[in-house]
């Protein structure tokens, strides 16, 4: 592809967001019916007949799949279209040909760009034939019929001739398969009819206005909580005021503008402190729940969790922070949720524990919990009334757990970011039955080393980058390298280490990290 | 436009060859002795053309090619080494330049509104310097779909100018990507799934040999990609092969050395080593005892009895290996902007050459022209 597509892919970046066009024109363009919108722009090659468009009615995606087609449209077709339009069109492709909460559960990891995940397992065929060069998420986030299954394979062989000739293409005869057999195995898995999407769209469309109690989490930093109240526009999307905090009390203030896709799919762009940052949230099928990934808009794998649930609702917790209490200390524990402020309920953290200082809302209760000496390791319940949650009470940490155990980072230049690691610690302890408990994400140590001989050979943990205070490994720059053998890239094959001290011991994790090459075409579905 | 400033030596470098086929060209030129010592000939993107004096370390000419749109491909010489064949224009155009003035002689569209057509690397001039045969991937550009159609030779006539179209074609396999003339003018090969043999004139197969069905039957389907048709100085192709030796402790990876010789048409696999560095590219000495493969390494392997003789380290990745007439030399080149020269016998480098505007070679063919 040109060098531009990595400019305009970084322009794209924010299309699926609101005021990414002017106001003004986007309600211009949202003036026009959809169908209309189709018409107008789509149609001189998307011929239409008895109400449908030639392969554009015949195809359900994301918002981001939408996206990317229209930024293909584009790039290779020449397509010009203003903001307001693209960003119209979308909308309402995406609205009505989406897919359902439950068609796009499995892949919901590549729309929020997490780091790291495992992908989906679609049998060995699929994971060569498509997963060689995509996520099988993304072909899962699609639905076709066998007929349009098979003409995206020949859109393939049509734009990118080396897919016959690159590896795990030549061992095979790719384009037999491809417009063989192929198409009919993904219409069976991912087709275009379902009963999902047909009941999901005749469900009535949820408000989300109205206040919000949330709970989160920054990996290698810190769990934070507080409060969101959503506004609906005339125009049906949302503005968020968030009022939150970190577990040490940090304000974490600012506002999000989102959109509501296809009824649930929450794409917002928010301001926290000075950080910009993306939205990939999904509204449960009742409408009072929200959760998914928040990001840095420019460093996608920088982010963390974020679950908002309505407030006033049934009681329940949605979190205990801290997660885990060491015996023979006293800790003010904080617990998030709804329901929670009846002062006539006690509080009750479980066996060896006890309680003073409680203060509480319906949303929160701090408490200062003390944990007996003697107490018994063991996960603890921890309850006000019908809301119930979870508390681990320990002796001693017995095993750290370096997560991810096993990670990709890139190397960054020119024109093309660094994409670092996070890892975290997590403590275990053992319980006298044996098995392990989770304690939650310990303060460590990081460093790296060789994973084996030839990294050892090569020197890769010279070359390769280095961690900062809190488990973020921070790739080198991309490029030859001189220093390195046959000018090398900074690329490297690193054993991660966490040393956690505990009481006199100190404790081990390791992890495996992967310090790769650039990856220079960064659409929003890998 | 050219950039080419004709060097008087160079214009009359060529004239014993040109003067066996004058009468093919309607160009004229001077009749002066054959170039005392190699000429290579190279490309980097996004346009240019260079012509070097292997002996001097120096770029002799250098031409830009209009249209070539990024890259230039595969470069095939003529019989009479005076005119470079390109693959431009994202593998969609052929083009003919006389490496003298840098001028276009030939020009041959493979696409056309209706058809996209690209050729993946496979491209040859028969022996007479007549024809030029290209293999063809169509795909029928509809509205608003791609329909991919079935492969073809396409033959052209080298002297049909700057609007050549076949004069015929032929069916073709798929996932073809090397074509390489035989002497006799009659066949030529078409390397791919396996080795495929056809008469130039009819297009009707001759004979299909394994690659991934090869003959050894104690190994895995072998692994083979080869870009680049040099079979210069000795008639010979040659090729690494990957697959993996079968044995009852568990498979062991293997480098075999294929060759072709497009003459009698002998086909060899011969492992040489465990898989111990990757090779991208070879090329057979003119004494046809040693074969030199390049990637990260320099790697001499003795033909005759199948065994690494020598290995060493380079600067950097080089993709495009060749050798000296005399067979003393090794020309490496393909990536950066660097054309390297190093002593056959003891693999040392022995000068590198950097490209005027340090661009890259990337996937170029490093071809030479014979010196006498």
């Amino acid at each position: 592809m040109s060098i531009g597509v990595e400019k305009y892919w970084k322009s794209w970046a924010a299309a699926l967001l609101l005021g990414s066009s002017g106001a003004g024109a986007a309600q211009g363009a949202a003036a026009v019916s959809g169908p209309e919108l189709v018409r107008s722009y789509c149609s001189g090659c998307h011929q239409e007949q008895a109400g449908k468009f030639e392969r554009i009615s015949d195809i359900r995606k994301t918002p981001e799949g939408w996206v990317m087609t229209l930024f293909r449209m584009r790039q290779m077709h020449g397509l010009n279209l203003g903001d307001d339009v693209r960003d119209a069109l979308v909308r309402y492709l995406a609205d009505t040909q989406g897919l359902a909460p439950a068609e796009s559960a499995a892949g919901r990891f590549a729309l929020e760009r997490r780091p790291n995940a495992q992908d989906i397992d679609l049998g060995p065929e699929i994971g060569v034939m498509c997963g060689r060069c995509h996520t099988l998420a993304r072909v899962s986030l699609q639905r076709r019929d066998e007929a349009e299954w098979l003409k995206l394979a020949h859109t393939h062989v049509g734009q990118w001739t080396s897919i016959e000739y690159s590896a795990s293409g030549r061992d095979r005869p790719w384009w037999q398969i491809a417009s063989g057999p192929l198409p009919g195995k993904l219409a069976a898995l991912f087709p275009f009819s379902s009963s999902a999407w047909n009941e999901w769209q005749s469900r009535p469309v949820r408000d989300l206005g109205g206040s919000w109690v949330v709970v989160g989490h920054v990996p290698g930093g810190k769990d934070f909580y507080g409060t969101a109240r959503i506004e609906r526009d005339a125009g049906g999307d949302f503005a968020a005021h968030y009022q939150l905090a970190d577990v040490t009390g940090f304000a974490m203030n600012g506002d999000s503008k989102a959109i509501l896709y296809t009824g649930y799919e929450w794409r917002g762009s928010a301001q926290i402190g000075a950080r910009s940052l993306r939205e990939v949230y999904a509204v449960s099928d009742d409408g009072n729940r929200i959760a998914g990934r928040w990001f840095d808009a420019a460093h996608a794998e920088e982010g963390g969790e974020w679950t908002a649930v309505r407030e006033g609702g049934a009681p329940q917790v949605l979190a205990v922070l801290p997660q885990s209490l060491r015996a023979g200390t006293t800790t003010t524990v904080t617990i998030v949720g709804n329901g929670l402020g009846a002062a006539t309920l006690p509080v009750s953290f479980g066996a060896g524990t006890s309680v003073t200082k409680v203060e509480r809302s319906a949303q929160r209760i701090r408490a200062l919990v003390t944990v007996a000496a003697n107490a018994a390791p063991g996960m603890r319940a921890v309850s006000t009334g019908a809301a119930v949650g979870k508390l681990a009470v320990y002796a001693q940490i017995d095993q750290l757990n370096v997560v991810p155990g096993y990670a990709i980072a890139r190397l960054g230049g020119g024109r093309v970011e660094p994409v670092s690691a996070q890892f975290e610690a997590m403590g275990f302890t053992r319980l006298p039955g044996g098995e392990l408990l989770a304690l939650g994400p310990v303060s460590a140590e990081w460093t790296s080393m060789p994973f084996d001989a030839e990294a050892k050979r090569t020197e890769d943990e010279k070359f390769a980058g280095h961690f900062d205070m809190r488990g973020r490994f921070l790739p080198s720059a991309a490029g030859p390298n001189p220093a390195r053998e046959f000018s090398g890239d900074n690329v490297g094959n690193l054993t991660v280490v966490a040393r956690a001290a505990d009481s006199s011991r100190t404790l081990e994790g390791r992890g495996h990290l992967i310090v790769t090459v650039q990856r220079w075409i960064t659409p929003p579905i890998y | 436009m050219s950039l080419a400033r004709p060097h008087r030596t160079w214009t009359a470098g060529f004239a014993l060859a040109l003067s066996l086929c004058m009468a093919q060209h309607a160009y004229t030129a001077t009749r002066a002795a054959a170039p005392a010592a190699d000429l290579l000939v190279t490309a980097a993107k996004p346009d240019r053309l260079f012509v070097i004096d292997a002996a001097a370390r120096a770029v002799r000419t250098q031409h830009q090619v209009a249209g070539a749109n990024g890259q230039i491909f595969t470069i095939v010489l003529s019989p009479d080494q005076r005119i470079a064949f390109l693959l431009v224009d994202r593998m969609e155009r052929i083009v003919g330049i006389d490496l003298g003035s840098g001028r276009e002689v030939f020009r041959a569209e493979l696409s056309t509104s209706a058809e996209r057509v690209k050729d993946f690397f496979a491209l040859m001039v028969t022996p007479d310097g007549k024809e030029l045969i290209a293999y063809e991937l169509p795909t029928q550009l509809k509205p608003s779909e791609y329909v991919v159609e079935e492969p073809r030779f396409a033959v052209f006539r080298t002297d049909a100018g700057l609007t050549a179209r076949p004069v015929r074609s032929y069916p073709a396999p798929r996932r073809i990507h090397m074509l390489l003339a035989r002497p006799n003018g009659q066949s030529f090969y078409a390397l791919g799934f396996d080795l495929y043999e056809y008469d130039v004139k009819t297009g009707k197969l001759l004979g299909t040999r394994g690659i991934q069905k090869w003959a050894l039957t104690d190994h895995s389907q072998p692994d083979l990609l080869a870009f680049w048709p040099v079979s210069e100085p000795t008639g010979v192709f040659t090729s690494p092969v990957y697959s993996e030796l079968k044995k009852a402790g568990g498979n062991v990876p293997m480098t075999a050395l294929m060759s072709l010789n497009l003459k009698s048409g002998e086909l060899a696999y011969a492992d040489f080593e465990p898989l111990s560095a990757l090779i991208f590219s070879t090329i057979l000495s003119p004494d046809r005892k040693h074969a030199y493969g390049v990637y990260t390494t320099l790697t001499s392997i003795d033909v005759d009895a199948h065994r690494l003789e020598k290995r060493v380290p380079l600067d950097h990745t080089f993709y495009a290996v060749n050798v000296s007439s005399d067979g003393r030399e090794i020309y490496l080149g393909g990536t950066n902007c660097d054309v390297g020269f190093y002593d056959a016998a003891k693999l040392e480098k022995k000068a590198i050459l950097k490209l005027p505007g340090c661009s890259d070679q990337t996937l170029s063919t490093l071809r030479v022209i014979r010196g006498k």
